[in-house]
């Protein structure tokens, strides 16, 4: 009675993450046009392939991160993750251990990071922010005295092949990461487990009353996100040949960066993986742009920021009536 | 005929894809408190957001003692006289009743310094006109609701509004709170200030209103005369419809389907026993405060209890939390349905299937076709309106989120339904669908236990009323013993002491 008459349906404007998401390959598509102006050869098979290898280790961590922030939580601590992921499994290449054992290890480490935040979380009630604050420290910490500080170097050369190889003309970082975000998109769009993500982060209260089991839904969002940045580290490592503690500094800025730019609400309850791939290859397109145009460091931290704080105020002012 | 201090002339307000109001005009004199009644969605909250600045009109305009007036912002209906009492308070809880009264335009001293003796002097001068019971300088966090409003109304005079909007403000209150913020909205109106008061409650509003206006989808019914009318001619007009005088019908088998013996919780429930048949819709009264929701709560597993068994066909069992309940076939259909019941954003088929994924997943993956027929097998049933399963369910009226979280219950097979209030915040036409789906319920054999505030809901719906005091069941009812006067003698503590005792000024 009371919403029929004046409500037109209006649900095919409210489909709201495809919406969204459009909004996010528009920005994407008009960084592209504007960078292939500006310079030559930005739009050359191989620099594109660069773009998206450049992009795949942010793109990788921040899939894990947009399944914690749609939980309603948030991981600072993914660049540690993956640094004491990198040491330990490169020391076991080093020391003769067989790959898939070391690699094998590496996510173990991963997993059982993300298992310490998300108990911290689940079962002790700390604030996400503050658990992954503190593990933030705590991990690289670890890393740094596991290594004295130094690189673990002498990886086997096959090892490197692994992540480091292509398939099809693409990085196999590349094709890795695109799997990764098929099998997350399913994960968010066709399982109990992505609805329970998005009920837990939408309303936890509600969703605890329905019989959703909320403790067991956020420690597997942080265990995916160790587990991702486990991933990230291997291919990082497969790149560069060894393992430094101090990878991944501020690794879970850009990764916020891009789920944010790509529809996350740091709120919980809302984030697409579409988007959150999106906004990954923006940043890598703009960087990427940037550094052929030979354009300071500095000035690409400055269009970093000015690029996230355009998402957010395009965002505000699209979702309108609020 | 003097002019009226409050005009609404042709007010047309269209949103993207909807028009929400539609050549809207009545008035309002200086000194009359003027109802505004309608279903949810009828355009109320939209007229108000309009007379307090929040929203522009798309055509028409306020006029305000004959004048036109361009309310741009809430500062300038404020500035124009115009006060806003919002139905959840918009109040600073560590702030003191003063720093909350000149929120946004403190008094200074040069300027820059807040000058808050000054403050708590003025505040307590317009509190004593209406409360002197409230100090000034006590943190408002310290007050209790109806005070709160009060302080909001002090406030209004503070600001020597012409015109006081009040958008539901007894929701929350006690009917003896109720009494005292009636005298205070008539003294308003005495002293010349229009007030324009919305309210589901349609006793209150016949009680302090001389007039009302009704709206239905936007539009103004009629601006009608109370005195004259009946509250059933008045309902008609809300809905638009003559509501059928329902009949209790009762489906009561003689099957036990769930036993509670000795139950309590660490806090508020103590010691309570009772069998639920198969088909009985079980009426819970009492007052606030009694111990109704967190038994509830204690069935539903949302709490744990401390001591007792719960027996679901004969066999005990032990719940740690709501999935635990859910799995033996219980469901709580929770009194605040923002906060508790719904997920804001997502759509209704994702809300109603919540409890029920695995059954929609059996391999892991959900199976979205048979997901869509089955939302749209039960929305249909509970009749949700407007028929839109992918819409998020924070756009449905406070009905239909509930209809929706029936519908969870019904998807994942529930035997035993938990009501918590059922028709809070639900306009008339809803309520009486919702009442007639509670019957339907039992009479397919579901198990229905029923909390409310409202004696006429209880009188409507239970074939047995159980009245709980101070967290244990006082009285057991029979059909034929329930009436209002019986459940207030035993909700009500005998030997009253000071807590117990409603508040008197």
């Amino acid at each position: 009675m009371s919403d029929t008459t004046l409500v037109q349906p209006r649900t095919e404007f409210l489909r709201g993450f495809s919406m969204r998401d459009a909004g996010t390959l528009i920005g994407l598509v008009v960084i592209l046009v504007v960078f292939g102006a500006l310079v030559p050869g930005f739009f050359a098979e191989r620099n594109l392939i660069n773009i998206l290898q450049q992009s795949s280790i942010n793109a990788c961590l921040a899939l894990g991160m947009t399944l914690v922030i749609i939980s309603g939580g948030i991981d600072l601590s993914v660049g540690p993750t993956a640094a004491l992921s990198a040491v330990i499994s490169a020391s076991m290449l080093v020391a003769g251990v067989p790959f898939p054992l070391a690699i094998a290890a590496g996510f173990a480490i991963g997993l059982a990071c993300g298992l310490v935040n998300g108990l911290l979380v689940a079962y002790v009630g700390l604030q996400p922010f503050i658990v992954t604050l503190g593990t933030l420290s705590t991990y690289r910490a670890l890393a740094l005295i596991y290594t004295g500080g130094n690189p673990v170097l002498g990886l086997p050369t096959s090892f490197r092949a692994i992540f480091n190889g292509s398939l099809f003309g693409l990085p196999l970082a590349v094709i890795i990461v695109a799997g990764v975000a098929v099998i997350a998109w399913i994960v968010l769009k066709k399982t109990p487990f992505g609805e329970y993500l998005l009920a837990v982060g939408g309303n936890e209260e509600a969703a605890y009353i329905a019989g959703v089991p909320i403790a067991r839904t956020k420690i597997a969002a942080y265990m995916i996100s160790g587990l991702l940045a486990a991933l990230a580290a291997q291919i990082l490592v497969g790149r560069l040949g060894a393992a430094e503690p101090i990878l991944g500094n501020l690794w879970e800025l850009d990764a916020i960066a891009a789920a944010a730019i790509g529809g996350a609400s740091l709120m919980g309850g809302k984030g697409s993986v579409v988007g959150t791939i999106l906004g990954a290859v923006i940043l890598g397109a703009m960087r990427n742009g940037l550094t052929l145009m030979n354009v300071q460091s500095f000035y690409q931290l400055l269009a970093t920021g000015l690029i996230i704080l355009a998402a957010m105020l395009i965002d505000r002012v699209t979702r309108g009536r609020g | 005929m003097s002019v009226p201090r409050l005009q609404f002339v042709g007010i047309s307000k269209l949103f993207p894809a909807v028009r929400a109001l539609s050549d809207v005009s009545f008035s309002v004199g200086a000194g009359e408190i003027h109802g505004l009644l309608g279903e949810n969605g009828a355009g109320k909250s939209t007229l108000l957001r309009i007379l307090s600045g929040v929203y522009r009109p798309t055509a028409g305009s306020v006029l305000i003692d004959g004048k036109p007036v361009t309310l741009a912002n809430p500062v300038a209906a404020r500035a124009a006289g115009v006060a806003m009492i919002h139905q959840e308070l918009q109040q600073v809880p560590r702030l003191s009743v003063a720093q909350n009264m000149f929120l946004g335009h403190p008094l200074t001293r040069g300027g820059i310094f807040v000058a808050r003796r000054e403050q708590e002097r003025r505040a307590a001068e317009a509190l004593a006109a209406i409360d002197p019971s409230i100090d000034p300088a006590a943190p408002l966090g310290t007050l209790k609701v109806a005070q709160r409003q009060i302080v909001e109304i002090a406030r209004a005079l503070l600001d020597r509004a012409r015109i006081v909007a009040m958008d539901e403000p007894t929701s929350s209150l006690t009917p003896s709170e109720f009494e005292r913020l009636a005298e205070v909205i008539t003294g308003l109106a005495r002293d010349g200030v229009a007030v324009v008061y919305v309210s589901h409650k349609l006793d209150e509003v016949f009680g302090i209103c001389q007039r009302a206006t009704i709206m239905r989808d936007g539009v103004v019914v009629d601006s009608v005369d109370l005195a004259s009318l009946s509250e059933k001619a008045v309902v008609a007009m809300m809905v638009g419809r003559e509501l059928a005088q329902e009949h209790h019908n009762s489906h009561a088998s003689g099957e036990v389907m769930l036993s509670v013996r000795g139950l309590a919780s660490a806090t508020k429930v103590r010691d309570v026993s009772f069998d639920l048949h198969r088909g009985e819709v079980l009426g819970i009264a009492g007052l606030v405060g009694s111990g109704r929701t967190e038994l509830l709560r204690l069935l539903a597993g949302v709490d744990r209890a401390s001591a007792g068994t719960i027996a679901i066909d004969g066999k005990a069992t032990r719940f740690s939390s709501p999935r635990d309940a859910i799995a033996a076939g219980i469901g709580l259909v929770p009194e605040e349905r923002k906060r508790e019941g719904i997920v804001p954003l997502r759509s209704i088929t994702s809300n109603m299937a919540l409890a029920s994924m695995g059954v929609f997943a059996p391999r892991g993956v959900i199976d979205h076709t048979r997901l869509k027929r089955v939302a749209a097998e039960k929305m249909s049933r509970v009749n949700l309106r407007p028929f839109l399963l992918d819409r998020p369910i924070r756009l449905f009226s406070g009905g239909n989120q509930q209809k929706a979280i029936i519908g969870r219950w019904l998807s994942a097979g529930t035997r035993i339904l938990l009501f918590d209030e059922p028709t809070r915040g639900i306009d008339v036409g809803a309520k009486a669908e919702i009442y007639h789906l509670i019957e339907e319920l039992a009479a397919e054999g579901h198990s229905v236990i029923v909390v409310s505030s409202e004696l006429p809901e209880v009188i409507r719906l239970a074939d047995r009323v159980l009245v709980m005091r101070d967290g244990t069941i006082a009285a057991e009812l029979d059909r034929n013993d329930i009436s209002e006067p019986a459940i207030a003698a035993h909700a009500i503590p005998q030997t009253q002491t000071p807590a117990a005792r409603p508040a008197r000024h």
